[in-house]
């Protein structure tokens, strides 16, 4: 494999964390933030295979796959919630929600 | 291998910056969807063939599957107006450039690759060529079983609890509902 892909994979891994943290932080749809998390856990995913790959290890696909289960779980229970929120008749903005801050 | 890993490499970064971008919350989605399905190829070019077909399974079709059906459920017209010229989000954009040059230079400060593809140094014992040759599901799924067993039962317990979880907040609005 040509070495000047690790480069790559690791820039593309870094550029598409700092893409989701971005829309984590600006956006105010609590969907479109949950979306955004999901794309951290897939640019984390990325490096790990990565950096199994380079190293001839397994570790970093079998912890792909532990954060695959865990991103699974994390959107049942975020979906729930926000199920939740929107049938107690609130408007989807988080903005608006932030009685846990006063 | 560089042409396909600059396609799929573009494509994913365009569906990043789609998630971000879309007005249209279900747009959001569909970026979100392209952006796993070029990540599958990207995990086949890393020889990593499981781990494909379980990002296409269980991602672009499980989770995303569920996303799109709740956003029909909630919100399925609405629209959020992105002013880029807003403060917060010129800052933003500002870190995460810092963040991404910063954090890409420091993770290559002296690591090199040999030209057959591997860290110079120790590496293990998992070879791509070994890996194939045994079987990709074969090879990892014994290291499931073997060295990484505790966290399988882990991940097990978790996929239970969230299973749970998700039960009791949609039963116990519907039991408030009702009275």
């Amino acid at each position: 494999m040509n070495p000047h892909l690790f480069t790559g994979f690791i820039g593309l891994s870094v550029a598409m964390l700092s893409i989701g943290a971005v829309g984590v932080l600006v956006r105010r749809n609590p969907l479109v933030v949950f979306m955004s998390i999901e794309l951290m856990l897939n640019a984390a995913n990325l490096a790990l295979v990565t950096y199994g790959r380079f190293t001839h290890t397994m570790d970093g696909q079998v912890f792909a796959l532990v954060v695959i289960a865990v991103a699974a779980s994390e959107v049942v229970v975020g979906l729930a919630l926000i199920t939740g929120v929107f049938r107690r008749g609130r408007r989807l903005d988080l903005d608006d929600l932030s009685e846990l801050r006063e | 291998m560089t042409a396909i890993f600059g396609v799929a490499a573009g494509i994913a970064f365009l569906g990043a910056l789609g998630v971000v971008v879309a007005r249209r919350t279900l747009y959001s989605a569909l970026a979100l969807i392209v952006n796993m399905l070029a990540l599958a190829v990207l995990f086949l070019l890393l020889d990593a063939q499981f781990l494909a077909a379980v990002q296409v399974i269980v991602y672009t079709g499980a989770v995303m599957v569920l996303f799109v059906f709740i956003i029909a459920l909630l919100s399925p017209g609405a629209q959020e107006r992105l002013n880029p010229l807003e403060l917060r989000l010129i800052v933003g954009v500002c870190a995460a450039l810092l963040f991404t040059v910063v954090v890409v230079r420091l993770t290559l400060n002296g690591i090199t690759v040999t030209p057959s593809g591997h860290f110079h140094g120790t590496i293990g014992p998992f070879a791509p060529s070994l890996v194939d040759r045994h079987g990709q599901v074969e090879v990892l799924g014994e290291q499931l079983f073997t060295t990484f067993l505790l966290p399988f039962e882990v991940t097990s317990l978790l996929l239970l609890v969230a299973a749970v979880g998700a039960v009791h907040l949609a039963r116990g609005h519907g039991r408030r509902a009702s009275q």
